[in-house]
C-alpha cells in the first residue's frame, strides 16, 4: 500500500489516501510517485502536483521498521508540507519554536527540556511527586512542575 | 467565573477556491441542474458536484474539525423577482433521518440573498441575511428555517443544495 497526502495550494494537508501498490507502478514495475499522483488526479479531481507521497512508518525522521525514513513524518490532516526541506510538519506547538530538520520535529529556542534528576525520577516512580517540565512561552523557559500538587 | 457552551449555531461560508485548472465548470453544473429538472430525476453526481462536495468536506474538517457525511443533494433554479416559501430541511417527526447541516452553493447567481432564521434564547425569529454569490457557499444547521430570494430582474439563479450529517 502506498500513502499519499492531498494538500492545498497553501501546503496544508487536507487528507491522506491509500493507493493500491499496482496503481503506483511504472511500466517497468517500479514504484513511482508520479504514477500514483497521476492516478489520484484522474480519480479524485485534484491536481497531480498536490498529491505528495508519505511514509506510514516514518515519525520524527525515523523509520519504525528500521528502513529509510521518508519525508520526516507520516502526514496527517492539518500538517504542513515543506517542499523546500521535503518534510511533513505537524502543527507548531508554540510560536517561538523552530524546525529541527534532523529530527523533523519542533524544538524550543533553548533546546530540549532538562533531564529530571535521579531524585525526581525516583519520586515519579514512587508516585509521591509527578515532576515534569512544561514550556513557558511567556518566559521562554522550561518550568519544572509537580503534577501531583 | 466559568462559561460552558452547550451548543452553538455556527454558520460557515466562503468561496470554493479550487486549484488552477481544476475549477468548477459552472455552465456544465447549470446544465446538470436543468437536465435533472427536465427529466424529473434526482440530481446525479457529476465531476463538478464531486469537486464541490470534496472541497467542502476537506476544508470544513481541516479548518473546523467537523467531519461531514452526505445525506442528500439537489439543484434548483429560481426565476427573477421570486422569494421561496420558508424552507426547513430537518423533519421534526423524523429527526433520526434528518440532516445536521444544509449547504447552499451559488452555481450561477445574481442579486441572490439567503435569509436564515434563528432563535436567540427568548428572542425568537431573528434572522441573518447573506448575499450568495457565484462560487460561494453558505452552510448552517438544518433546524434553521431559511428563504432564498432572487432580486434580479431577468436572470435565473442556480443553486445547489447539499445536506450533511456530522460525525
Amino acid at each position: 500500500m502506498a500513502h499519499f497526502a492531498k494538500i492545498s495550494e497553501e501546503n496544508e494537508v487536507l487528507q491522506v489516501l491509500i493507493v493500491d501498490d499496482k496503481d503506483v507502478l511504472n511500466s517497468e514495475g517500479v514504484e513511482t510517485e508520479s504514477v500514483g499522483q497521476q492516478y489520484l488526479e484522474t480519480h479524485n479531481n485534484w491536481p497531480a502536483n498536490l498529491w505528495i507521497q508519505t511514509s506510514y512508518n516514518t515519525l520524527m525522521n525515523t523509520h519504525a521498521l528500521g528502513g529509510t525514513p521518508f519525508r520526516g513524518n507520516y502526514a496527517g490532516i492539518g500538517y504542513e508540507w515543506d517542499a523546500e526541506n521535503n518534510i511533513f510538519w505537524n502543527e507548531k506547538p508554540y510560536a517561538s519554536w523552530v524546525k529541527d530538520l534532523a529530527t523533523a520535529s519542533w524544538k524550543s529556542p533553548i533546546g530540549d527540556a532538562p533531564a529530571l534528576t535521579a531524585e525526581q525520577e525516583a519520586q515519579r516512580t514512587a508516585g509521591t511527586n509527578m515532576w515534569y517540565y512544561s514550556w513557558n512561552e511567556d518566559n521562554q523557559s522550561w518550568d519544572l512542575t509537580d503534577h501531583t500538587a | 467565573m466559568e462559561k460552558k457552551v452547550l451548543t452553538e449555531q455556527a454558520l460557515y461560508y466562503g468561496d470554493v477556491s479550487m486549484p488552477k485548472g481544476f475549477e468548477i465548470n459552472y455552465d456544465k453544473f447549470k446544465a446538470d441542474i436543468l437536465q435533472a429538472d427536465l427529466e424529473k430525476n434526482n440530481f446525479k453526481s457529476s465531476r463538478n458536484w464531486d469537486k464541490l462536495n470534496t472541497f467542502i468536506k476537506d476544508h470544513i474538517n481541516l479548518k473546523h474539525q467537523v467531519n461531514l457525511v452526505n445525506k442528500s443533494t439537489w439543484g434548483n433554479f429560481y426565476k427573477p423577482f421570486t422569494l421561496t416559501e420558508p424552507l426547513l430541511q430537518v423533519d421534526p417527526v423524523d429527526l433520526r433521518n434528518s440532516p445536521d447541516f444544509v449547504l447552499l452553493y451559488g452555481v450561477q447567481v445574481k442579486d441572490c440573498f439567503i435569509k436564515i432564521f434563528y432563535d436567540d434564547n427568548r428572542r425568537k425569529g431573528r434572522s441573518w441575511d447573506i448575499e450568495l454569490k457565484n462560487n460561494m457557499f453558505v452552510m448552517f444547521p438544518s433546524n434553521n428555517m431559511y428563504i432564498i430570494g432572487n432580486n434580479d430582474s431577468k436572470d435565473l439563479n442556480f443553486i445547489q443544495t447539499i445536506t450533511y450529517e456530522y460525525i
